[in-house]
């Protein structure tokens, strides 16, 4: 209360003094000086008089106590003030175009950039996540190859107790299983080192993170839930905490859910569940605690520094265990976004480029409205001049007005850019990863509204500035009727923002160009109407395990579930495969054809499938055969491979029947592997028996590389995949084939689409990283350009719309001398269709210029059509944009215009 | 009859703060105050007069209260706050100080300067 009391005591202090009060303190006075006149025989009249000449208009005598008081600057300020809003009023246009073009220029600029630095620079939700790295190791023979490596726990100690570590965390990524509910589902389990939770810093949506008291006892069975695995598997339950999770037929405890934007591992893959990385110990399994690191370092550590002081360590890790590191090789510390990041290339800097392109478009927008409104000033501007404002008064109004319309439109611009910045996700939701969580970033935001301040305040000026160097009363007369100045500063802004967003436009026609490309590139097989199921077997029921150890039992198994699916109304052909989904499939290994010499390591990607694949998929058959069932079973001494394979290394001459009974080994086809089960001479001499096409098997954009396909039973890991052909949406068949798969094993659980697992060969297509890049770009591109060109027009209508508005009288006159209407709309749109067209060849100019680099940048031939359809489309909406108002110039009866003032 | 005088800048706000240094007077009180003290050689500036007390209040040294005037009108009183003593006897042996000075120089004879 005493407080408050203060408070009010503070304000009496520093309140003025309302009107009337000061009103009637003064009028007291008047009248007892009145009266004191009258006594001295005045007359009441003359008293009356003789007091307001000495002491004042009592009506004057509040805005003497303001200006006193030091008020008088913020009363005046509070005029132009309100001045400007009603001069905005007047001409609602103006305003609204000014603030809209504004708005849109900040909230499309911020939004872009957000969404760039939110998808491609800054994906991460982790603390630190600048200072992540991940060491990998650099193959000298193959240096754009990089590959991870795994560590045992003391190697990993070494590791996270080196000088430039922070803290390190351990993961290993498992195949796992819901068991206990209805059909066995297959997911992805992480296990994590028990500092995860401080080492990401991510605060948990339920519940906790793992924690370091996690590890005791050999490990708590305890599980954190990936949101998305959340949200599919429990329907997103927010009860969910304390619940039981059986996995892998042992019950588990749900501890927490991560948010949305946590989705480790975005590179190799999400996991649906987390778990503490002691309880691998309890694998029987595991023969020891396997991570693979990523580093946090400290935040003074250079990156050079760290790789230098890491590197004899992981040196000596190599001589503990040769076999699991190339023969030259370096260690190279890899901040956690570079995998993000490849393949994006030049891409990013044409998209930052893009995002200021727009910002300069947006600001050049707004200050040719400011320009062209500042002409129409000009007159009210001498005038007030002429009575006596004074130079700063004038400035003042001006930059009031100036700030009005800049700051509506920033604040506009601040609200559109959160509903922008979902436009592309509007669009195409599939292009952006699902976790990237979009907030605007405030830095930008603060930037583009200063910018964009800024330019109002300066082009709100100019005509102020040119009030100075022509006298007023040169000014006065001169409204409408006399020549307007040929040189406007707008027509150079109209240039260069025509030319600008040519330019935009023009990439933008590149990137959708070779987006569309990409989409009609042939594949070489047919992934129309084609499924992929995944199931994985049993390895964890050792009773079941024991029934399909032996491969000849696990092909029997699986020819048995083919059999069935294949016997599904609708599926015309089932062929089974070990990880042989295209575009992406099988791996590069290395092999020896026979007769070559000697120490060469040639590689090619193997491909482990059935005989039905090629028909399954339409790979046609170019050369020879395809292995027959018989064969299939035996699994040895037999391959097909592509016609890369044949050209690249089978032809002396140019006969491919030169390929046919040509043999090859593979050294590296072994039952190895855990769970895998191996034919008696799965690395024995193969016969090639048939060429087929080349099907794309290194990204839908990448040439095809040589491939060799060997029967999938030459090695059985605890997984196939089924290629399900059927005449209509697979997906509508996909519940009859998981019944008469249930009728053969009725616990035999479908990978559910989480291990990188898609259903249709389209779906895999559309989640290609080069095919969703190229998707991303063409979409930001287009919506750049689409926002560019809305500026662009904008300014240009608003420009022709001022100036025939301005030159009303003179058009009135012209029309009533008899000009021809064609001409007159000619005059009225001349001077911005120059300036158009000046910003058109000065961008094609720029354009071809620049078309060397971009044709390099953007992976794909410059293509000339897009910058003409670009060109053309912008030509049409420009000349559009200038004729509409200029119609209105020959739209008033000459009449009328004469009396227009 | 005596000559007006015509005040220096600034020193009207320290003839207000005099003229009421003995009780609370009104706006035209104050007026007459001064006129009064001057042997009517002040010539006031009507129009900066009450500038002067609007610039005084706001500044804290003197506070107005609404009371009756002695032909019973409402008048607003102005007295001085604890700051405007201070204000007075401090802008007091200032102007005294600067006289002093100013009349010495300007007293000496124009060999001794």
């Amino acid at each position: 209360m005493s407080r408050l009391a203060a408070i009010c005591k503070l304000w009496q202090s520093i309140a003025p003094r309302i009107h009337s009060d000061v009103e009637e303190e003064f009028r007291s006075t008047l009248e007892a000086y009145q009266g004191d006149l009258i006594r001295q025989g005045l007359p009441e009249e003359e008293a009356r008089r003789r007091a307001r000449i000495d002491l004042g208009q009592p009506a004057a005598q509040n805005e003497n106590y303001r200006d006193a008081i030091g008020l008088r600057f913020f009363d005046e300020l509070g005029g132009d003030i309100r001045y400007g809003i009603r001069a905005l009023r007047r001409n609602p246009g103006f305003a609204a175009i000014a603030v809209l073009s504004l708005a849109l220029g900040i909230g499309a600029t911020t939004a872009m950039f957000s969404l760039i630095y939110a998808v491609l620079l800054h994906p991460f939700p982790y603390a630190g996540a600048d200072r992540i790295v991940n060491p990998v190791m650099i193959d000298h023979q193959h240096p754009d190859e990089w590959s991870w490596f795994v560590l045992n726990q003391a190697q990993f100690d070494d590791l996270r107790l080196a000088a430039p570590v922070d803290s390190a965390l351990g993961f290993n990524p498992s195949h796992m299983e819901i068991t206990g509910g209805g059909l066995p589902e297959d997911i992805s389990g992480v296990y994590l080192t028990e500092n995860a939770g401080t080492f990401f810093g991510v605060r948990p949506l339920l519940g906790r993170n793992i924690e370091p008291s996690d590890a005791e006892n050999g490990g708590h069975a305890i599980v954190v839930l990936n949101y998305r695995f959340w949200q599919r598997h429990f329907g997103g339950d927010p009860h969910i905490i304390g619940q039981t999770l059986e996995i892998n037929r042992a019950p588990y405890t749900i501890v927490g859910v991560m948010p949305r934007s946590f989705a480790f591992n975005d590179t190799t893959d999400v996991g649906d569940v987390y778990l503490p990385g002691s309880l691998m110990r309890n694998l029987a399994n595991v023969p020891y605690l396997a991570y693979i690191p990523w580093l946090k370092l400290r935040p003074h550590a250079t990156l050079a520094a760290a790789n230098a002081a890491l590197e004899p360590i992981v040196r000596q890790f190599a001589k503990e265990h040769p076999e699991r590191f190339s023969d030259r090789w370096h260690l190279a510390l890899q901040p956690i976004i570079v995998p993000f990041q490849q393949g994006t290339g030049h891409t990013l800097t044409l998209l930052l480029a893009g995002v200021v392109l727009l910002l300069i478009i947006g600001c050049a927008n707004c200050s040719i409205l400011l320009l062209a409104r500042g002409r129409t000033r000009q007159h009210e501007l001498a005038i007030r001049s002429a009575i006596g404002a004074s130079r700063w008064r004038i400035v003042r109004q001006l930059l009031v007005e100036a700030i009005v319309i800049s700051w509506t439109g920033a604040v506009l611009g601040v609200a559109a850019s959160y509903w922008l910045a979902k436009l592309p996700l509007l669009l195409s939701p599939d292009s952006f990863p699902a976790e990237s969580v979009i907030r605007i970033n405030a830095p930008i935001l603060a930037f583009s509204v200063a910018l964009a301040l800024l330019c109002g305040v300066l082009f709100g000026l100019v005509p102020a500035l040119r009030l100075s160097r022509h006298d007023s009363a040169r000014m006065l007369p001169g409204r409408g009727v006399a020549a307007a100045p040929a040189r406007h500063r707008w027509s150079v802004l109209i240039a260069a923002q025509v030319a600008l967003t040519l330019l935009l436009m023009a990439t933008a026609g590149n990137a959708i160009h070779g987006f569309l490309g990409l989409m009609q590139m042939p594949l070489g097989y047919d992934p129309a109407n084609v499924m992929k199921l995944g199931i994985m077997l049993h390895v964890h029921d050792s009773g079941e395990w024991s029934r399909i150890q032996s491969r000849e039992a696990r092909t029997a198994y699986i020819e048995q579930i083919r059999e069935k699916v294949a016997s599904v109304p609708g599926v015309s052909t089932v062929a089974v495969a070990a990880d042989a989904t295209p575009p992406y499939p099988g791996a590069e290994i290395s092999f020896t054809i026979d007769g070559n010499r000697d120490g060469e390591q040639p590689q090619a990607r193997v491909m482990l499938v059935g005989q039905r694949y090629f028909a399954a998929l339409r790979i046609p058959l170019l050369q020879g055969r395809v292995w027959n069932t018989d064969e299939n079973t035996r699994g040895d001494f037999i391959a097909v491979v592509n016609h890369a394979f044949a050209t690249r290394y089978l032809l002396s001459s140019n006969a491919v029947s030169n390929a046919l009974g040509r043999r090859l080994r593979i050294p590296a086809l072994t039952g190895q592997a855990r769970y895998a089960a191996a034919s008696a001479q799965s690395t024995a001499w193969r016969r090639i028996v048939g060429v087929v096409g080349d099907a794309r098997n290194a990204g839908v954009d990448r040439p095809v590389v040589p491939a060799i396909y060997v029967p999938y039973t030459t090695v059985m890991p605890p997984y196939v995949q089924f290629f399900v052909r059927t005449q209509g949406d697979p997906l509508a068949s996909l519940h009859s084939i998981r019944a008469a798969i249930a009728s053969v094993a009725s616990d035999q659980q479908i990978s559910s689409g989480s291990f990188n697992g898609t259903f249709t060969l389209n779906e895999a297509i559309q989640r290609d990283e080069q095919y969703r890049r190229q998707r991303l770009f063409s979409i930001l591109f287009g919506v750049f350009s689409a926002m560019g060109l809305a500026l662009a027009l904008i300014g240009i209508f608003s420009v022709v719309a001022y100036s025939v508005a301005q030159r009303t009288t003179e058009f009135g006159v012209r029309l009533a001398l008899g000009a021809p209407r064609a001409h007159v709309l000619w005059v009225a749109a001349r001077l911005t269709l120059v300036s158009a067209t000046a910003g058109m060849v000065l961008g094609l100019a720029l354009d071809s210029f620049l078309g060397a680099i971009l044709a390099h940048w953007m992976q794909g031939a410059f293509a000339a059509g897009s910058l003409f359809a670009a060109a053309a489309l912008l030509a049409l909406s420009a000349l559009l944009a200038c004729l509409l108002p200029a119609r209105h110039a020959i739209s008033v009866p000459p009449g009328e215009a004469l009396r227009y003032q | 009859m005596t000559k007006p005088v015509e005040l220096p800048q600034g020193t009207l706000e320290m003839l207000i703060l005099k003229a009421i240094s003995l009780g609370p007077l009104h706006g035209y009180g104050i007026l007459l105050r001064i006129q009064q003290i001057s042997g009517e050689r002040l010539e006031i500036l009507q129009g900066s007069f009450y500038t002067a007390i609007y610039r005084l209040e706001r500044r804290g040294w003197i506070k107005g209260e609404w009371g009756e005037s002695e032909n019973n009108r409402r008048a607003r009183f102005y007295s001085h706050t604890a700051a405007g003593t201070r204000q007075l006897k401090a802008a007091t042996a200032k102007w005294t100080d600067m006289a002093a000075v100013v009349a010495s120089i300007l007293d000496k004879k124009a060999d001794e300067v």
